[in-house]
């Protein structure tokens, strides 16, 4: 048996929420993964998703009959994010809470030290790109999110999303050379340390 | 076709995600420019790269956090009303809350006073009670108010947050039951200054002689001095209920 996202969540809605446990099963660590790359940060990552799903609850009672939930659950992270930043005053995580180091990926057995430098660096690109590029990059390419469902998302036409991921992948191929000519090129953890997350 | 114009039309090649054949024109521009075709190139690298990134993992912490939030939740949503005056078995109700979220993903080595992921776990517990009492006090139903109302008696130490939305609840509510649990539940926090101010401001704007009588009762069991010129007021007001006016003057003969 299969629910959809959206019986499971209309469910919610009218008063079983602990079929909301499905929904974090299903999506958890695509939006963990969404905040942890938007953020640099794993443990702001986990708050976050945490945020969402509270807000779900707490919100359950806005999600309408036709609202599709990937949709709807973005939106939502996407407010909690705004929320976020906004809380941490500038916009720029302490440096405590930035750990963007990708320890997991580095030294398994196996794995080419080129490839994971060139992810690193791509990693590192990422976040010196503006919040905005950043998220509509990630959108695009990590979530593997129709472009129209970005646009409705943020609220703009088809085309505008297009320019946007055009405009920033541009931006970011600036960024990830610069980079990769660095002498030396991208320390792991000096970068982290000295990487503005906004 | 100068490079300018061809490398606008770039965005339809390499972030569509279906491949489109290239028109004429550009077509045979990359034939003769290798500036361009090393443009185009690098991008649709770049492009699918981006999808190769692994994918962050989070650490089971999140599952355990997410399953005490959601027991926590579903237990205020299911708590009946009249409950709410008694702070019920707290300890009970913690201890379970804590095996739900051990059982996912802790591990315990050392015992619970000095195992730090516990203190984080209960850290955990006490925010998600805060967010549980502050949503549930902007729920539409009475119902679901008294609710939140309720489980600020979870709280040994409530955020100047749920103490505001308390105070908020005390002034604004629409509902005389849940000003008047309010009331109640506000003295368990009668040593915070905020929480003082707060019922004495109260006292004279309230228009429920029930809840009227609860702030000065509460006011004298404090031994709250500064009620006293809200006390002589309500004494002097003859538009209100005679049984406040009494109240309040016996009010005032016990603070003195
Ligand atoms: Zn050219």
């Amino acid at each position: 048996m299969h629910e959809t996202d959206e019986n499971l969540m209309l469910a919610v809605r009218n008063g079983e929420v602990g079929k909301l446990a499905f929904l974090f099963d299903r999506h958890h660590r695509l939006l963990f993964d969404f905040f942890a790359k938007l953020t640099g940060s794993r443990a702001a990552a986990e708050d976050l998703v945490q945020d969402v799903f509270f807000r779900i609850l707490k919100y359950r009672g806005t999600f309408r009959d036709e609202s599709r939930f990937k949709a709807w659950m973005f939106h939502i992270a996407r407010n909690a994010r705004i929320d976020y930043y906004r809380k941490h005053h500038t916009g720029t995580l302490p440096a405590e809470d930035r750990d963007t180091e990708p320890q997991s990926r580095f030294g398994m057995p196996g794995d080419d030290l080129e490839q994971e430098q060139q992810v690193f660096l791509l990693e590192c690109a990422l976040l010196k790109l503006a919040p905005e590029k950043r998220e509509v990059l990630i959108l695009s390419r990590y979530q593997d999110m129709k472009y129209e469902q970005i646009a409705e998302m943020l609220g703009c036409e088809v085309s505008t999303i297009k320019v946007r991921v055009f405009r920033a992948i541009k931006e970011l191929r600036d960024i990830f050379f610069k980079l990769s000519n660095e002498k030396p090129p991208c320390n792991v953890k000096k970068s982290v340390n000295s990487l503005r997350i906004m | 076709m100068q490079c300018e114009e061809v490398r606008e039309q770039f965005a339809d090649y390499v972030i569509a995600r279906v491949e489109a054949p290239a028109p004429l024109e550009i077509v045979e521009h990359l034939s003769s420019c290798a500036a361009c075709r090393a443009e185009l190139d690098e991008l649709k690298s770049l492009w699918m790269q981006l999808e190769n990134a692994p994918a962050t993992e989070p650490t089971a912490e999140l599952q355990a956090r997410f399953d005490v939030m959601l027991a926590a939740y579903e237990e205020g949503l299911r708590r009946p009303v009249h409950n709410w005056r008694r702070p019920v078995l707290e300890f009970a109700a913690a201890a379970a809350l804590l095996v739900i979220g051990i059982g996912v993903g802790y591990r315990m080595h050392t015992p619970p006073a000095r195992n730090p992921e516990l203190a984080e776990l209960q850290s955990e517990l006490h925010q998600t009670r805060q967010m549980v009492a502050l949503s549930l006090m902007q729920e539409q139903s009475a119902t679901d108010r008294l609710k939140g109302v309720g489980w600020s008696y979870r709280l040994q130490e409530p955020g100047a947050d749920v103490l505001q939305a308390l105070l908020d609840t005390l002034m604004h509510d629409s509902n005389v039951n849940v000003r008047l649990a309010t009331v109640d539940a506000l003295r368990q926090f009668g040593n915070q200054p905020v929480v003082r101010r707060g019922i004495v401001d109260a006292m004279t704007r309230q228009e429920a002689p029930m809840v009227q009588i609860a702030l000065i009762d509460l006011a004298v069991d404090l031994k709250e001095k500064e009620s006293v010129g809200s006390l002589q007021q309500l004494t002097q007001d003859h538009n209100i209920d005679p049984a406040v006016r009494d109240r309040a003057e016996k009010g005032l003969e016990q603070l003195r």
